[in-house]
């Protein structure tokens, strides 16, 4: 029994062994064995639990086990009892990492390390230079409370901002408490699902979600999905006998979160919460760890470049200053100042802003975020795998062709249809739609008439669903139809007949016939008939008549719909008097020689945004691979009409049937598109799986499980691409994970699925996932610009430290004036980058290569370093000399004068004009030198501000005001120097002194060159494209 | 979220690196073509030449727009700094500390006197004029030699018993030690509003209440109007500051005092953050 049991879950477990196989070969080797036999164990331990014998046992037996009652069910004390010990009935949420680890991270994160470093080094001064009893030695002391600060304070940013999307999600599954109805104390309850404990018996109906593990123990026509455990997407029946020794197979056992379609039933609750089989399976999911996201790895680069820069230039000046005769703890003091310098200390909490701003945006598009770097991973997508049902298509039945009078019409498939445009004169119409109308057992739930009919519930299943409102659309009130034709017997569908039948009284008063109407499979129809209605007149069924709904019906039956054949009967009323009892079991009354009507044919059909949504992948370079569970000519029919194959390309077998030779003989490369079957892929070597992968540009794969989605994920990211993948099902989860990106289904989707994946597309629909492509586009457009804009002024703050140490000029800038432009001027703007629109079409580019295009790549840094920087600096050092001389200092006396200028001792330090100044009266004028250095790189990052707009067009051509957040970032920037300058200036601690008003305009001229010269690179990359200059300066 | 790792081992990554410096099948050094890195380097060139050229250009514009006589501003400098000599600076300001009998530990305070002095010997004052107005020696016109401005002239001779000349010693071994005030020189900058200012020491702290016996020289301690107003190193290249000096004629051995010299007069004013601002603190220690 066993090794049987295993084979039915091979599925499962193979699923999960893939999963290590892969880890393993990420993992170092040294982690081989130890989380081989973790996973080992778990796989195990998943075996041995579904050692369930609960189907076995018969309805006293499990009473007995559970100490339960079916009639009177459990007592709440025993009931409270049993839930204290095994605790609610809900899945536990994947183990998240501790707050306080997840709040450290933050901490040492990215620069902190380096911002530590520096404080360190501030307090190790300062406790050397208290020792020596130096006077500025708390200087020191202030400025590692500072930066420890900083750290601190933009830690507890990031966290707030991750904590804050999280909760999101948090919020967002929580929105639907479940409600199941648990018969306890003899009475018939409303409990919330999580309050259910083994041996409660629960009542469900049709369209309730199992609240649990469920032995049922009385059923009515109860069906069930188990889509969401084993990817059958076709309703299982489920009953009371014990049908098979396999716990999942047998028909009395439903599972906790699928869903039962229709029918009632009674059962007992066997498994609760984790321990139900799908608790189990999403703890095994959750195994699969969390990895970086494309963007984290960029940051990371980006830290890693900007440390590496801040390190070696410190490093190097420590050098230079210590030959130069420098203190070591003067040393060690502009090496801190270097550092603070160089790190862009406001950046990665104005990253964290502008991917949430992205991310709030695309939650109003129906994308909920629940990972902020999963924004920007969206972005550099270049393979979707998308289910079919319910993301690409309407997730509902719908009639889209019709047969009668030996034509074939088309039927509107849209998703707000209100009539129906095809020809409705013909009389045989008439009598079709009398049978659509009558012959189904599908009817509206009560109180929604004020709803679009597309959007009203009904209780049946799709077919019946799908002709109930199609012929709403076009008759009105069917209800009242069917109240006029009264029902006097109905045999309904089932698997042997195929076909379902009801017999009627007509709504003609003078007509006492009754009207025998019958739906089912064509061919079974077509048996049953000898007549064929043509023109509403019943004409023989000949073999040229039968050969008329052959072709139709091969031809509805190709397009992947499912071919429903219509027939009727008027009983003749002597041998069906008004009295008449019909006997559906005796059947009665005739069921051959019927009059055949026509055909009706259902897809569930793509919805309408999707084509075009496809289309902008496929411009944008975005592979679209189809993975659905449905019949291959179904799936390739859909992916036809949405254009994931296309209108020209063909598969292999297309090709082998045009060209009339074998499949085998067909150059595969010829074909650009292909269906797989889930069937032949189970046998494919991954080589095999990566041909097929790199081969074809246009690829369907059918009657696939979750579990081989994976495999496919798999096969796509060895091709190096970043993979989105959807899923609503539990099965769905290791995909979800795997995947660069998983989506899960706001509407269709499992928790589970939920929990895995790290986005959820609220409206399940396929375009969602393409403008979130397009956001995760843009923002990493804009994130360069962003880094480029904050990277800029580094060398306008790095340099007065450079030129401090070799050419003994009075400090330029202050290492608190550097925090200010960093955490305080510059970080408006820099968030107004993020709203920037782009700047053409980012959809008709291929996808970013993740090894080759960077977010901070070599040119960004060179441009921002090396040119506009260095323009920032000499702006900012006009300034400083222009304060200096101003006020008696020129230029010439200032070369060499650091260690009289910072005496203490000297009080009557010469200017240019023999003037004498006492210590603190020069350091006042060095804090207006910081305040007037600090002042012009606020109004050169305005200009630069401005240029980071566009990359490659003119500022003109994008629009000065087109993002009105960068005119607030301009304003706030402009507006918090000022209150810097004249409203704080008067706190000496800050280092801030009221500033003559003309020195705000010394840099004036070097942002407008700033300006132009970034003009001039723009206008000869788009003249020159590929040349030298576009090479060098495109970033 | 899975996954894009590339984790490389450690020579791995020196082979990258290698590769990076020199790669021999794209002829590539440093991810450039060598002609790619002398285009580059050319660029960089030109573009820093500009740059310096931009930044010569904005200083040479600076300078023409500067006042060779006198600054633009004077903001910081509102209210004279004040300087005394012998100037020994301890961690919390001046601090001055001897032993009578002890030669050594006032020869320097005595030699810093007699070398801040120098400069005030008639032969270092020889391009200077005698000046007997009490008044501000205002000078509209350039009456000096090649269009500059008259000083007056200051000896050393006018601080008498503080001059050096007739007490070398500046009675420090006899613990009545002579100080040098000086008041730091502001363009055009008119001290106390038509009366000379003068400066007086007293005891700060604890001791604030008792008298201080101190001789000023020149007589009470006053700064002689015609000094002033300074008109800049360019117009009086011989000017020298004015001195005042104090000598403490009863100062109690082997205890700290804190004292304080101000400078009194109009447009003299103090600062709480500037310990030097129109006054001078110190702390004098004289041991036996």
């Amino acid at each position: 029994m066993v090794k049987k049991r295993s084979d039915v879950y091979s599925v499962e477990i193979y699923g999960t062994k893939d999963l290590h196989k892969t880890e393993i070969e990420d993992e170092e080797e040294k982690h081989k064995d130890q989380k081989g036999n973790k996973k080992k164990k778990k796989a195990e331990d998943l075996k041995k639990e579904l050692d369930l014998d609960d189907h076995r046992l018969s309805t006293s037996e499990l009473e007995m086990k559970y100490g339960t009652s079916i009639d009177k069910g459990l007592s709440s004390a025993r009931a409270a009892e049993i839930l204290a010990r095994d605790g609610p009935n809900a899945l536990t949420p994947p183990k998240a990492t501790p707050e306080i680890v997840k709040f450290l991270k933050q901490m040492i994160g990215g620069f902190s390390i380096l911002l530590w470093i520096g404080a360190g080094f501030s307090w190790i001064s300062f406790g050397i230079q208290l020792a020596q009893g130096v006077d500025s030695a708390f200087d020191n002391l202030y400025l590692g409370v500072v930066l420890a600060l900083v750290v601190i304070l933009t830690g507890i940013f990031a966290y707030y901002q991750e904590a804050k999307s999280t909760n999101i999600m948090a919020s967002f599954s929580k929105m639907i408490p479940q409600q199941a109805l648990v018969l306890r104390d003899a009475e018939k309850k409303e409990l919330p699902a999580d309050q259910l404990v083994v041996g409660d018996i629960v009542e469900i109906k049709g369209g309730d979600r199992i609240p649990a593990d469920i032995r049922l123990i009385f059923t009515q026509g109860c069906k069930v999905d188990n889509s969401s455990l084993t990817g059958e997407s076709e309703p299982q029946s489920r009953s009371c006998d014990f049908s098979h020794e396999n716990p999942l197979e047998t028909r009395n056992i439903a599972f906790y979160s699928t869903t039962c379609v229709e029918g009632t039933a009674t059962g007992i609750v066997i498994n609760t919460g984790d321990r139900t089989i799908i608790g189990r399976i999403a703890s095994l999911a959750s195994g699969v760890g969390n990895e970086k996201t494309p963007i984290a790895i960029e940051i990371e680069h980006f830290v890693y470049l900007v440390a590496g820069v801040a390190i070696s230039i410190g490093v190097l000046f420590f050098i230079i200053s210590v030959s130069m005769r420098y203190k070591i703890l003067d040393s060690i003091i502009f090496l801190i100042g270097i550092i603070v310098a160089n790190v862009p200390e406001g950046l990665l909490a104005t990253v964290t802003v502008s991917l949430s701003l992205t991310a709030k945006r695309m939650a109003k598009k129906n994308c909920l975020v629940k990972n902020l770097e999963a924004v920007e991973t969206l972005g550099s997508t270049s393979i979707i795998c998308s289910d079919k049902t319910g993301t690409l298509t309407q997730n509902r039945m719908t009639v889209a062709h019709l047969w009668f009078d030996n034509q074939i019409y088309s039927a509107d498939t849209s998703e707000d249809q209100t009539t129906q445009p095809f020809d409705q004169s013909s009389p045989s119409w008439t009598a079709l739609s009398k049978i659509v109308t009558l012959c189904n057992r599908a009817e509206f739930r009560p109180g929604q008439e004020n709803l679009p009919i597309m959007k009203r519930v009904v209780v049946g299943d799709a077919s019946e669903t799908a002709l109930l409102k199609f012929s709403e659309v076009i008759l009105g009130d069917v209800m009242s139809i069917r109240a006029q034709n009264r029902k006097v017997a109905e045999i309904p569908f089932n698997s042997t007949n195929k076909f379902q039948l009801s017999i009627h009284e007509t709504d003609d008063p003078h007509d006492k016939r009754f009207l025998l109407v019958m739906k089912g499979a064509p061919e079974r129809i077509l048996e049953r008939c000898s007549t064929i209605m043509i023109n509403g007149k019943e004409e023989p069924l000949d073999s040229e008549k039968a050969e008329a709904f052959q072709t139709a019906y091969m031809e509805l039956g190709g397009m992947g719909e499912r071919v429903l054949g219509f027939c009727h009967l008027y009983l003749p009323e002597k041998e069906f008097p008004e009295s008449f009892q019909f006997d559906t079991d005796s059947m009665n009354f005739p069921t051959s020689s019927l009059c055949f009507v026509g055909l009706l044919s259902m897809i569930d059909p793509p919805r309408s945004t999707v084509p075009d949504a496809v289309s902008k992948c496929r411009s944008a370079g975005i592979k679209v691979i189809m993975v659905t569970g449905d019949h291959p000519i179904t799936a390739k029919a859909i992916a036809k009409s949405v254009g994931i194959i296309s209108a020209t390309s063909e598969t292999v077998e297309d090709i082998a049937k045009r060209l009339n030779i074998p499949v085998e003989r067909v150059n595969r490369r010829e074909a650009t598109a292909a269906v797989v079957n889930g069937m032949e892929l189970k046998d494919m070597s991954s080589e095999q799986l990566d041909a097929i992968l790199r081969e074809h540009a246009e690829i369907v794969f059918a009657r696939t499980s979750p579990q081989q989605k994976l495999i496919i994920v798999e096969g796509c990211q060895r091709q190096g691409a970043v993979v989105a993948v959807t899923g609503d099902g539990v099965n769905d989860s290791p995909a979800l994970k795997k995947a660069d990106i998983g989506i899960a289904m706001g509407i269709a989707g499992s928790d589970a699925a939920k929990n895995a994946a790290d986005m959820v597309l609220l409206d399940d629909n396929f375009a969602s996932i393409v403008t979130g492509v397009e956001e995760g586009r843009l923002i990493f457009d804009n994130l360069k610009k962003t880094i480029a804009y904050t990277l800029t002024k580094n060398i306008a703050e790095l340099c007065p430290f450079l030129i401090y140490i070799i050419a003994s000029i009075p400090m330029p800038i202050g290492t608190i004036t550097i925090l200010f432009i960093d955490l305080g001027t510059d970080i408006i703007p820099s968030v107004a980058l993020a709203y920037e629109k782009a700047e053409s079409d980012i959809m008709n580019r291929r996808p970013r290569n993740k090894r080759r295009d960077r977010l901070v790549n070599q040119q960004l840094a060179v441009y921002s370093y090396l040119q506009i920087g260095i323009m920032q600096s000499v702006g900012a050092f006009v300034t400083y000399f222009t304060v200096y001389a101003e006020q008696g200092f020129l230029p010439s006396t200032l070369l060499g004068v650091r260690v009289n200028w910072e005496s203490n001792a000297i009080n009557d330090f010469e200017d240019s004009y023999g003037q004498q100044w006492t210590h603190y009266q020069r350091m006042y004028l060095q804090w207006t030198g910081y305040t007037a250095f600090f002042v012009s790189i606020t109004i050169q990052q305005v200009a630069d501000l401005i240029i980071r707009k566009t990359r490659r067009n003119s500022i003109f051509r994008q629009g000065l005001f087109r993002n009105k957040v960068i005119w607030v970032g301009i304003f706030s920037q402009i507006g918090i120097a000022l209150i810097l300058t004249y409203g704080l200036g008067h706190v000496t601690a800050l280092n801030f002194t009221p500033l003559r008003f003309q020195y705000w305009f010394v840099a004036v001229p070097f942002a407008i060159l700033i300006w132009v010269y970034d003009e001039i690179r723009k206008l000869l990359i788009r003249r020159h494209p590929g040349s030298w200059w576009d090479k060098n300066m495109y970033y | 979220m899975a996954t894009l790792n590339e984790k490389k081992t450690c020579s791995e990554r020196m082979a990258d690196f290698r590769r990076f410096v020199w790669n021999p099948e794209t002829k590539l050094f440093m991810g450039r073509t060598l002609i790619n890195w002398v285009w580059i380097s050319l660029y960089y060139l030109a573009f820093y030449v500009v740059m310096s050229g931009l930044f010569a250009l904005s200083i040479y514009c600076l300078m023409r727009t500067i006042n060779p006589y006198e600054p633009d501003y004077q903001d910081q400098l509102k209210s004279p700094g004040v300087t005394l000599r012998p100037d020994v600076y301890g961690d919390r300001g001046l601090k001055i500390y001897y032993n009578v009998s002890d030669n050594k530990t006032w020869e320097g305070l005595v030699t810093t006197l007699h070398n801040f002095l120098a400069a005030y010997t008639p032969a270092a004052q020889h391009l200077n004029i005698n000046c007997t107005n009490n008044t501000y020696f205002i000078q509209d016109t350039f009456d000096g030699p090649n269009k500059t401005k008259l000083s007056c002239k200051f000896t050393a001779d006018m601080l008498q018993n503080c001059s050096g000349i007739t007490d070398p010693t500046f009675g420090y071994p006899e613990g009545k030690p002579c100080f040098i005030l000086k008041m730091n020189r502001i363009i055009k900058f008119f001290p106390g509003n038509g009366t000379a200012p003068r400066v007086n020491c007293s005891y700060v702290g604890e001791e604030e209440s008792r008298p201080l016996d101190v001789d000023y020289y020149p007589v009470n301690g006053t700064f002689n109007l015609h000094y002033f107003p300074y008109y800049g190193k360019k117009a009086q290249p011989s000017y020298s500051n004015p001195l005042v000096a104090v000598k403490f004629l009863n100062i109690t051995r082997n205890v700290e005092f804190k004292i304080v010299c101000k400078i009194i007069g109009a447009g003299i004013t103090y600062n709480v953050h500037d310990p030097y601002e129109g006054k001078v603190e110190f702390k004098l220690k004289i041991e036996d």
